[in-house]
């Protein structure tokens, strides 16, 4: 894994410099089902394509964001902050 | 210049690499063969075959045909007992019907078998012998350019001329000392003139990176690129070249043709030899036979000549029965006679180096018409120029004879007969057949063989070559060292702003994340640990101590949703916390099990100081900074970890001390336990927590770094009539652990929830959301362990992890346990089942491989109702 990830606050940077976040999903309410509970916590998409996912830019402005990536070619299509989407 | 080898001194010219010098002194015979101990010599002269590996200055497996000498070096042939020229082991050889391919896999059919031949197996074959310690240095460094171009040859050179007088930035990388490729020791190959190589290295934005080779292209166009000796302090450079375009003019490598006995020492590529002649003026023979298609051997005997060496014959390699010698090659045997010589040159057929194009995308497809494997669709991002992209290539594969004594790839043994005799037994696919008889898989990943290997299995199987295809190509390749990967070997120490304080009392030191703290102080009259420990503890419990705590992770909150923020991450309630208190903090994931643990404070309406445990400070402001991500909330979360310093005083007369020092006032009426102030202590702004780990009166202060030296003098200084002590961290454990005080992460794992390690106390379920809630509301019921406090009843002191045992079976572990001196005995903590977690109940711990029975409590063993905190 080496592609380059464009940091909405720094630019296209190494991956390396990032934490991953995992998929963005939606978090259940308090009173959902323990089983909700249990596939939000457990389970994964794993998505064979274009997906949202965290990232922390830990080695830059230190921020999380959203970045859209297809999994099978790693190409990161567009990456922004929580909040901006463009 | 001189260098050592097998006891004897070898000079060297300038410019020599160690094989050059080896080859001029005398030396035939280089390395041993993998599996059969034969003698192998020069064979390509340019790093890319396995024959002149040696042990240079300790590393192994070093090329020695591109390794510059160095005076004094020590260098030492591998594989070889007592000598490369009389090798015991090659006896080997006649027990070749012993090994038929796929030894391991017929031979070793039984566990016992394996372990029994393992260790005589790995003495008498492979490849030198592991580097145990390192003292070589590496370094890293990162690269940006427009265009990468690997190869310097005059491909390359064009490449990377067109690009730089475009004002791009340019790399341009090399394997050779110098650039111009093959027009360095061929008479015919295309000229690269001196001065165009002047005009390139003219240009300010072309940078040139010779003795470097690139192991992989990676995704993102990430080369991978290793310099040797990058200046005098480092061994190897490992370059990360990130280009937006990369150019491979990595030009074409000779490969073998194989006869019986080819890899006679003596019969070598012709470019090997004319590189020994051009590049290190050695006349390689006396005599040479010039085997290989007629235009190509003619053009290599006419410059063989030149060089004063006699050509006596040029045959073709199918013409030839074997090769005669025994340590040296002697003569060639043919269908029309002997020709005796002590050189042959092989003009074998060139294959072009396309290994980088195949690991950005590329598919590697048979072209006839240049007789070699050319890639297609490479991605938009790689260009493939010059001889790698076939130029000039052409010919026909010459037919490989299935012989016992025709070895297809150098790096393990493996001879034509045992390609065939694997396709016979059913690996017919190309990619089976690599992986049953090891062909392509040694230290030349099958750049000698690969081709010859195909050839075998195309025409066994009936297949054309076009149908059996290649392997797969992968990096690294060459092969890179592990220090180079590894880069140089930094280890990040922190120290806290009292650290020299502390070496002057007589620290002795333990490493807590990055961070070193004392573990206990060694003084004038008391040396060993478990004195100086008792004497700290002692000093806590009936008098004053004071330990420096720096480094807990110190979090600023500042902004009008703090509470709520904190209402959210941590179990307890944070938003009705009034200023000047204190709080513990536990944080539960989504599943209810506990991250992390510390206190909260609040400073001001709008201020909160957070500490979380030394380790887990990244993941719990990462963790923060998560929950606040787009939420809009108006809080500012600083990390003042460094920037302040911390220390405990603790003990019965801690306020005694501290009252020397500040105008606050200490009493418990003004200042009780769990609240918090902003003072001034010895003049030094500074925020004051009441807070008890050790379960005394005590206080933990944070004031700026750079005042926290002189905070700690000055508390030493007022406590030393009363005999303050400072405490290291062992000492502290064990005051922790007569209150029962749970270190997360040591007496929690991954599994625990707060029900568990009894602190239910701290999670607030009455609270509408916080992380956690969906599963701890519903887990009290789900608890399957608990974690209790025992009193050891007998002698010696159980390890961490030891078991305890109820009624005969096993019913959890323990996870720490110290020496109680308030107890008189061994206390711990440890988990059992939720139903044997009684108080009083009985358990037996195992101690040195006894049962040692001990009592179950639930109450801290020291001060249960905590009275001492709030003296």
């Amino acid at each position: 894994m080496s592609f380059l990830l464009p940091c909405p606050n720094c630019g296209r940077r190494s991956v390396y410099e990032f934490r991953f976040g995992g998929e963005v999903r939606l978090v259940p309410a308090v009173d959902a089902p323990l089983a909700a509970w249990q596939n939000y916590r457990f389970h994964r998409t794993n998505a064979a394509g274009v997906q949202t996912e965290w990232w922390f830019h830990r080695s830059g402005c230190r921020q999380w964001l959203y970045a859209v990536r297809n999994t099978v070619t790693n190409e990161v299509l567009e990456a922004y902050l929580p909040g901006e989407k463009p | 210049m001189k260098f050592h080898f097998q006891g004897g001194a070898v000079e060297a010219k300038d410019g020599d690499t160690i094989a050059a010098a080896l080859y001029r002194h005398g030396q035939r015979t280089f390395s041993r063969s993998f599996k059969y101990h034969r003698p192998r010599g020069l064979l390509c002269v340019r790093g890319k075959c396995p024959n002149c590996l040696m042990n240079v200055d300790g590393i192994p497996n070093i090329r020695t045909c591109i390794t510059p000498v160095r005076d004094g070096m020590r260098v030492k042939a591998q594989n070889a007992f007592p000598s490369l020229e009389t090798d015991w082991l090659s006896i080997t050889q006649r027990l070749d019907w012993l090994m038929p391919v796929g030894w391991y896999y017929k031979t070793f059919t039984h566990r016992a078998l394996w372990h029994a031949a393992e260790p005589i197996i790995r003495k008498v074959a492979g490849l030198g012998e592991v580097l145990t310690s390192e003292n070589r240095s590496y370094e890293h460094s990162w690269m940006h350019c427009d265009r990468a171009v690997i190869g310097g040859g005059w491909a390359g050179i064009e490449a990377a001329q067109a690009a730089g007088a475009r004002g791009e930035q340019v790399v341009l990388v090399d394997d050779q000392p110098a650039l111009g490729g093959q027009s360095r020791y061929r008479k015919h190959a295309e000229k690269v003139s001196s001065d165009r190589i002047e005009r390139l290295r003219a240009l300010p934005n072309v940078r040139i990176l010779l003795d470097s080779y690139c192991f992989g292209l990676y995704e993102g166009n990430l080369l991978g690129i290793v310099q040797r000796n990058p200046h005098p302090g480092a061994a190897e450079r490992l370059v990360h070249l990130r280009a937006q375009h990369t150019t491979l003019a990595s030009g074409t490598f000779e490969t073998p043709l194989l006869f019986p006995n080819h890899d006679l020492p003596g019969i070598m590529l012709s470019t090997g030899v004319l590189r020994l002649v051009h590049l290190y003026g050695i006349a390689a023979g006396k005599r040479a036979v010039v085997v290989g298609a007629r235009d190509a051997a003619l053009e290599i005997s006419a410059e063989l000549r030149e060089a004063g060496i006699e050509v006596v014959a040029t045959v073709r390699a199918d013409q030839i029965t074997m090769a005669t010698g025994s340590a040296c090659v002697q003569g060639i045997q043919t269908e029309v006679g002997r020709f005796a010589c002590d050189l042959v040159a092989v003009c074998g057929p060139q294959v072009p180096d396309v290994g980088l194009a195949a690991q950005a995308g590329g598919k590697l497809t048979w072209s006839a018409a240049h007789a070699a494997f050319l890639p297609t669709g490479l991605p938009a991002h790689v260009s493939l120029l010059g001889a790698a992209a076939g130029e000039g290539l052409g010919g026909i594969p010459t037919p490989v004879p299935p012989s016992k004594r025709v070895f297809v790839c150098l790096c393990s043994d493996v001879s034509s007969q045992d390609l065939c005799d694997g396709i016979a037994e059913g690996f017919d696919h190309i990619e089976t057949l690599k992986r049953y008889t090891t062909a392509t898989m040694g230290p030349c990943q099958g750049r000698m063989c690969q081709l010859s290997a195909i050839g075998v299995c195309a025409r066994q199987t009936g297949r054309s070559i076009a149908e059996t295809g290649v392997t797969t190509s992968r990096p690294p390749n060459p092969g890179v060292t592990l220090g180079a990967l590894a880069g140089p070997s930094h280890h990040p120490i922190r120290r806290t702003p009292m650290h020299y304080a502390h070496e002057k009392l007589g620290a002795v030191w333990m490493d807590m994340s990055d961070w070193k703290r004392p573990r206990y102080y060694r003084t004038s009259s008391a040396s060993a640990e478990k004195e100086c420990v008792l004497a700290e503890y002692r000093a806590v419990r009936e008098e004053v101590g004071i330990i420096d705590v720096s480094t807990l992770g110190k979090l600023v909150l500042r902004g009008a949703d703090c509470g709520k923020l904190l209402d959210k991450v941590y179990t307890h309630r944070f938003s009705d916390l009034r200023p000047g208190r204190v709080r513990y903090a536990l944080m539960c994931d989504e599943g209810g099990i506990i991250l992390d643990d510390g206190t909260i404070a609040r400073l001001s309406d709008d201020r909160y100081f957070v500490t979380t445990t030394t380790g887990n400070l990244e993941f719990v402001h990462q963790w923060l900074d998560w929950y606040l991500a787009g939420s809009g909330w108006d809080v500012h979360v600083a990390n003042v970890t460094a920037g302040y310093g911390a220390m405990n005083i603790a003990g019965p007369r801690s306020r005694e001390v501290l009252s020397k020092l500040t105008d606050c006032d200490l009493t418990s009426a003004a200042f009780p336990y769990m609240a918090c102030r902003e003072a001034e202590v010895a003049a030094i702004p500074v925020a004051m927590l009441r807070i008890g780990f050790v379960g005394e009166t005590g206080w933990e202060i944070h004031c700026p770094a750079e005042s926290a030296e002189a905070l700690w003098e000055a508390v030493l200084e007022a406590g030393r009539e009363l005999n303050i002590r400072p405490f290291g961290v062992e000492a502290q454990r064990l005051l922790r652990l007569e209150k029962r005080h749970v270190i997360v992460g040591v007496d929690t794992d991954a599994l625990t929830n707060p029900y568990e390690a009894d602190l239910a106390w701290a999670v607030k379920l009455e609270k509408p959301d916080f992380v956690g809630k969906a599963v701890l509301s519903r887990a009290q019921d789900l608890s399957r362990e608990r974690l209790i406090g025992f009193v050891l009843r007998g002698p010696g002191l159980p390890e961490d992890g030891a078991a305890i045992v109820a009624d005969g079976a096993l019913a959890g572990r323990v996870t720490s346990t110290r020496h109680s001196p308030a107890r008189q005995a061994a206390v711990g903590l440890g988990w059992v089942k939720v139903a044997q977690a009684k108080e009083g109940a009985s358990v037996d711990v195992r101690v040195d491989g006894k049962l040692v029975p001990a009592t179950i409590t639930l109450q801290p063993f020291y001060d249960p109702e905590g009275g001492r905190l709030r003296q």
